[in-house]
């Protein structure tokens, strides 16, 4: 469990406060919000890369600062909004790259480590894409590998930014079912944010909204209260 | 999986052609030698016959030499390109070599005693080398545009050279020909005593390198992925730099400044290999390299008869213009 409480969240200056917020496993959080209202300085808190301004952060029960990098490394994994695409790094190698903490000292992979890869190239049904290079990929098949590679991270924790954002309506929809599942019956947790207001109240997650006149986080359970928000 | 088997053959390939390139270049020269020699100046060697001599004590260190600065200077060249995420990137153009010159010119010109030593020499060039790497490293950290990062390297190599033109004009004529001398890069400085002092870095070098393949294949990511996958990423950064100043200031305190080794082989071993596995970069680097400026040398060996051409304006003539197809795919 992640949890923040009386905290304050921003880059250099606060962005929203936080009374308290828990975070269980076995559930997808959606976090909803305008732009520029903190939704990613949220998950980069979330992710350890940013510290709170203000608060206590803890994780599993003790403070998140007590961990090293190397632990929450193995713990949390982040799905940034846009992943790079490099040249000449090919579909599984990027994907190889989420095994690194199995992989032998020069990065080679063995025979279970490769039966991970093909595990999420068939959940995400990405397996076209195997030999391509990432920067040959659209935006979209190239985010597909970034949650498929956070996936082989195989954390309790995943916490992705946008990761529908360029994605076709079927394919947020396989994503969305996805993350159900894998937070359902691999008891991840996983923390999202969305501009898909409408699509994810489709599913039964629990939702966050960070509202620009109180500059301040509430839980919400339904459409309507994010509808005041965007009006 | 085919094209892992034809990766292996194309290393193979090279590997053979590197020694068969080092056994002609250790026999073939102006007095006429044959394998036995070779032979006999490698493993049963005698000062009393004339063509031992010549190749143990003069081609030896030449090929040998050759071998290593181009390996080196390549290996230095694909740190540098993943470490700052350029392919523009290399010891050469972002001035690291500069400040190894900058430290050899002091020594040589100033006449200072220290400097004039072997050790040194070699000590300062290091030390140049990684003062620049860290300054190429801190000013990365403003500069983020790819070419603008180049454009700094450019002047920081200006700005030394303006330095070393004012030590050159204070200087004694002896002092100043063994520095025009060094400044055109020679393969023929190193004497055969040298050698384990060298090939001991370069080993050094090539295992710190090995070390942090697996970083070097995150880093390629980005540094912000990498430090969310748990990476130290500015230990990895020091490494970089530090492994990097050790081939540059290696290399450059031996032969003189070499261009456009470092920047053309990691470019053409990344377009053949089409990877960004940093192991079999590594391999393909050290191999490409070596075999590129071991045939630069016999190239200047077949016709120095002819024409002398100093190793530096050679692997500029073939690397300049490799680099400039390389920015106009890039730029178009």
């Amino acid at each position: 469990m992640i949890s923040i409480k009386n905290g304050a969240i921003g880059f250099d200056s606060t962005l929203f406060s936080i009374e308290d917020v828990e975070f269980s496993r076995g559930q997808v959080h959606v976090l909803m919000g305008r732009n520029g209202i903190g939704k990613s300085a949220f998950l980069n808190t979330l992710s350890g890369i940013l510290a709170p301004i203000e608060g206590t952060l803890d994780f599993d029960g003790n403070v998140f600062s007590q961990y090293s990098s190397k632990e929450i490394s193995s713990r949390i994994a982040y799905v940034s909004s846009a992943p790079r695409g490099v040249p000449f790094l090919s579909v599984d190698d990027y994907l190889l790259l989420g095994r690194y903490k199995h992989t032998n000292v020069f990065g080679r992979g063995s025979a279970s480590d490769l039966a991970a890869v093909l595990d999420a190239k068939q959940l995400f049904d990405i397996e076209h894409l195997s030999s391509k290079y990432t920067n040959e990929l659209s935006s979209g098949e190239l985010h597909l590998c970034a949650i498929a590679k956070a996936y082989i991270q195989q954390t309790d924790y995943i916490l992705l930014d946008e990761p529908t954002s360029h994605l076709d309506y079927a394919n947020k929809i396989r994503v969305y079912e996805l993350l159900g599942q894998l937070a359902k019956n691999n008891n991840r947790g996983i923390i999202i944010s969305t501009h898909d207001l409408d699509l994810a109240f489709k599913f039964s997650f629990q939702f966050y909204l960070i509202s620009s006149q109180q500059q301040k986080l509430f839980s919400i359970s339904n459409f309507k209260e994010v509808e005041k928000e965007f009006k | 999986m085919s094209s892992n088997r034809s990766n292996k053959v194309l290393l193979l390939l090279v590997l053979i052609s590197i020694l068969l390139l080092a056994g002609m270049g250790l026999r073939i020269g102006d007095i006429p030698t044959d394998f036995l020699d070779v032979y006999h100046a490698v493993f049963n060697y005698s000062e009393q016959n004339l063509s031992e001599l010549i190749i143990r004590e003069i081609r030896l260190p030449r090929i040998t030499i050759a071998i290593i600065a181009g390996a080196a200077l390549s290996i230095a060249g694909m740190l540098m390109q993943t470490l700052f995420q350029n392919p523009l990137a290399g010891p050469y153009v972002l001035g690291i070599n500069s400040g190894s010159s900058l430290m050899v010119a002091l020594g040589i010109l100033s006449g200072v005693g220290f400097f004039n030593s072997e050790l040194g020499l070699i000590g300062s060039a290091l030390l140049g080398a990684f003062v620049f790497g860290l300054f190429v490293l801190f000013t990365a950290s403003f500069i983020r545009s790819q070419i603008g990062l180049l454009l700094f390297g450019v002047m920081l190599g200006s700005f030394v050279g303006a330095i070393i033109t004012i030590l050159e004009a204070s200087s004694q004529v002896d002092a100043l020909k063994a520095f025009a001398l060094w400044s055109m890069g020679s393969l023929n400085g190193v004497s055969v005593d040298q050698l384990p002092v060298i090939s001991f870095v370069f080993v050094l070098g090539c295992l710190g390198t090995l070390l942090i393949v697996k970083p070097l294949n995150m880093l390629v990511l980005g540094e912000e992925e990498c430090r969310l996958m748990g990476f130290n990423v500015k230990r990895l950064r020091l490494s970089i730099v530090f492994i990097t100043a050790l081939f540059t200031g290696l290399v450059t305190a031996f032969c003189g400044p070499i261009a456009f080794v470092g920047l053309a082989v990691p470019n053409l071993t990344r377009m053949l290999f089409k990877t960004q596995n940093h192991f079999l970069l590594l391999t393909a680097n050290l191999l490409f390299g070596a075999f590129f400026v071991l045939s630069c040398d016999l190239l200047i060996q077949a016709l120095s008869e002819t024409i002398l051409i100093p190793i530096n304006a050679l692997t500029s003539l073939v690397g300049a213009p490799f680099v400039i197809y390389i920015l106009i795919r890039k730029l178009r």
